[in-house]
């Protein structure tokens, strides 16, 4: 027996219970009306240069930390009072420019923070956001915990499935989408939360799948 | 107002300007008296800052309820580097108010922790925020990024001479990084795994310097109380409770989200009347008051206040004021099935009783769950989970085994109609 209560309609697929705040743009709930465009080199040291893009595009062989990530890293280096501090980040730099984090780019990662490269393997295989494979453009992750749960994540799980036509962490033909499982993503209030490489989407039911897939293959580069 | 829903009986002052896009800009915050309180506070010595805050008998808001000014005391001036952590990695089941004060009020959050990092003398702040909040994570970066432009963080922090640096730092998957230890290993660059406490993080702490970690609903308050003093406070909440609160609610209800209520607030009434009641005409079948690490009240326990005391006397706990609510179609085997496999998901691996524990707990309840459990399989459960409580370096462990033990006291036939549900099958099998 289904355990679903899902929200009928008004759904434009990133969030449907916007309660009071019908009149609030995407852009404003999001905050991207307000943060705008960042630059690849991170502008303040402080701020934004530590927090990872998710790049539709992600090229496995791209070369890693020039240019404008030459800077990003020198500013996070700047943050920490030893090098190990900036472990996290970099591993971040490397990912998003690559999309996963391969043994050769944990690796450089190693060398160029003074690190043996088992220690940082060891502590990239702790963190589960580090993609240890390469997955779609779309990473989309299901929140299934509790409070999602009981308001049918599990069947939104398996519309994405279902519409996807793939197993969980399996990407489709077309490179374009891998549908994990999620733990809690701190947006309990408006289940089923489902994360989107960078982005939120709030109050999905099953049936607002195939417009989320849709929207998407619209801003696909392939 | 809380997002997304409003409530006359709610007492708005962290969540005043939730849903109002302006209030995130340095200027719009300003605008609404922000970083007033920390040109006061810096003409104030620490210790000054520090009686204020324990007049207000403010309680940290990460789940333990800790005296916020009695813990920022245990820091001297001792010469030494002093960080502040800020803990934004909310990932409790449950739990989502830390998300909603970081993507509206980044300003509230930075100016309540320099006014905190002047209290216990710390030149550098570190936002720990968990990786998935790239949204919150990006507002807050753009307030940082207006907070140094405007001269009121870096250098010479609004001429006072203190030079207070604020870094955002980005989790990358793992609820126990939230643990105070752990989030301390994971911003040196290791494996998030919790520390053998003593010492306490008041003497080694971060990169091995005295520190102060406070959650991000902690740090918002704070700014009120250098603006309106600690008694202010305490006209909200109870004696041992002051003040308001975020509570986070989910689950089968009419309206979820946040509302900002006095501590002490009924908790029927916060059902009932601020959330409006059980969704789709259902009834009430359980209520998890405190995030998925608390003991689960049943539908006839919700007679109770939330505030810190009187949670903990109706044998659960207040935690985070993450409260789900369960309606009478609830597989609650299931949804206890699912929290346990989040803990053993999570479970850092250092502690015995916590690794296999979590695990064993998962697989027999999906036994059950299945149709091949056994009644012995409930006095299993109950033994692995004392096993499992008390026994370990950090709550992790305790909080995978409460809600199993709570369930089976409360809803002990839930659990026999699958087991007998099971057992009959197999016998017409
Ligand atoms: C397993 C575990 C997870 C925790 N997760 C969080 C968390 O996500 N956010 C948080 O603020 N506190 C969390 N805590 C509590 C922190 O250890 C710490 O008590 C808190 O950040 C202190 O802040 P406060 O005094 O302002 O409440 C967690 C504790 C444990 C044991
Ligand atoms: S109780 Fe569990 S999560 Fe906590 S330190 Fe031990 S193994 Fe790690
Ligand atoms: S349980 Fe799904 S976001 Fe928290």
């Amino acid at each position: 027996m289904s355990e679903a209560t899902p929200l009928q309609g008004g759904n434009p697929g990133w969030a449907g219970e916007r309660g009071e705040f019908e009149h609030l743009s995407e852009a404003d709930i999001r905050g991207t009306s307000y943060y705008g465009s960042r630059s690849l080199a991170g502008e303040n040291a402080g701020g934004v240069c530590a927090y990872p893009y998710q790049l539709l595009r992600k090229n496995p062989d791209a070369p890693l930390f020039e240019g404008p990530y030459a800077e990003r890293f020198q500013k996070i280096l700047s943050r920490y009072p030893d090098k190990q501090g900036a472990l996290l980040p970099t591993l971040n730099l490397a990912q998003e420019v690559r999309g996963h984090l391969s043994p050769e780019s944990m690796e450089h990662v190693a060398e160029l923070l003074g690190l043996m490269p088992t220690y940082v393997r060891g502590v990239a295989t702790f963190y589960t956001m580090y993609n240890k494979q390469p997955v779609g453009d779309f990473l989309i992750q299901v929140c299934t915990n509790v409070a999602c749960n009981m308001c049918g994540a599990d069947e939104v799980m398996e519309s994405f499935l279902e519409h996807t036509s793939t197993e969980a962490g399996e990407t489709t033909a077309d490179g374009n989408f891998t549908v994990i499982e999620a733990e809690c993503l701190g947006a309990c209030g408006f289940p089923t939360a489902v994360q989107i490489n960078e982005r939120y989407f709030e109050n999905v039911a099953p049936e607002d799948v195939p417009a989320i897939l849709q929207q998407l293959r619209g801003e696909a580069t392939r | 107002m809380a997002y997304p829903y409003r409530h006359d009986k709610e007492v708005r002052i962290l969540s005043e300007h939730f849903g109002d896009p302006e209030a995130r800009t340095l200027e719009g915050w300003q605008k609404r008296g922000g970083y007033v309180a920390l040109k006061k506070a810096l003409g104030m010595s620490p210790e000054d800052i520090i009686t204020e805050v324990k007049a207000s008998g403010l309680r940290g808001r990460g789940g333990a309820g800790f005296p916020t000014g009695v813990k920022w005391s245990f820091l001297k001036n001792d010469g030494l580097p002093h960080y502040l952590l800020i803990n934004a990695d909310e990932s409790e089941p449950g739990a989502f108010k830390d998300r909603e004060l970081c993507r509206w009020t980044p300003h509230q959050l930075i100016e309540g922790s320099l006014i905190a990092a002047h209290a216990i003398r710390a030149q550098h702040v570190y936002l720990y925020i968990r990786g998935e909040f790239f949204e919150p994570a990006q507002v807050i970066g753009r307030a940082i990024e207006e907070a140094y432009t405007a001269g009121f963080a870096g250098k010479d922090v609004m001429g006072s001479g203190l030079t207070i640096d604020v870094t955002l730092h980005l989790g990358a998957g793992a609820y126990i990084c939230g643990e105070e230890t752990a989030l301390m290993n994971s911003l040196e660059g290791r494996r998030g795994q919790p520390r053998i406490k003593p010492p306490f993080p008041a003497v080694y702490g971060a990169f091995g310097q005295p520190t102060n970690i406070n959650n991000v609903e902690t740090l918002c308050v704070v700014p009120h109380i250098i603006n309106n003093g600690g008694a202010w406070y305490r006209q909200w909440g109870t004696e041992k409770s002051p003040g308001t609160k975020l509570f986070n609610m989910s689950g089968h209800l009419v309206r979820r989200g946040n509302f900002e209520l006095p501590l002490g607030f009924p908790l029927k009434e916060l059902i009932y009347d601020v959330c409006g009641g059980i969704r789709n005409g259902r009834s009430l079948k359980a209520v998890i008051p405190g995030g998925s690490s608390v003991p689960i009240l049943s539908a006839d326990e919700i007679d109770i206040n939330l505030d810190y005391e009187s949670v903990a006397a109706a044998g659960t706990m207040l935690g985070t004021a993450s409260v789900m609510v369960m309606d009478d179609q609830t597989n609650m085997v299931k949804q206890v099935r699912r929290m346990v496999d989040f803990y053993a998901h999570e479970s850092c691996g250092q502690c015995t009783p916590c690794r296999e524990g979590t695990e064993w707990l998962a697989k027999i309840l999906r036994r059950i769950e299945d149709g091949m459990g056994v009644e012995g399989d409930l006095d299993l459960l109950l033994d692995l989970g004392r096993n499992m409580t008390g026994t370990t370096i950090c709550v992790l462990s305790d909080s995978a085994a409460a809600p199993v033990a709570s369930s089976i006291e409360k809803f002990k036939d839930d659990y026999l109609a699958l087991i007998r549900r099971g057992a009959s099958a197999a016998a017409t099998a």
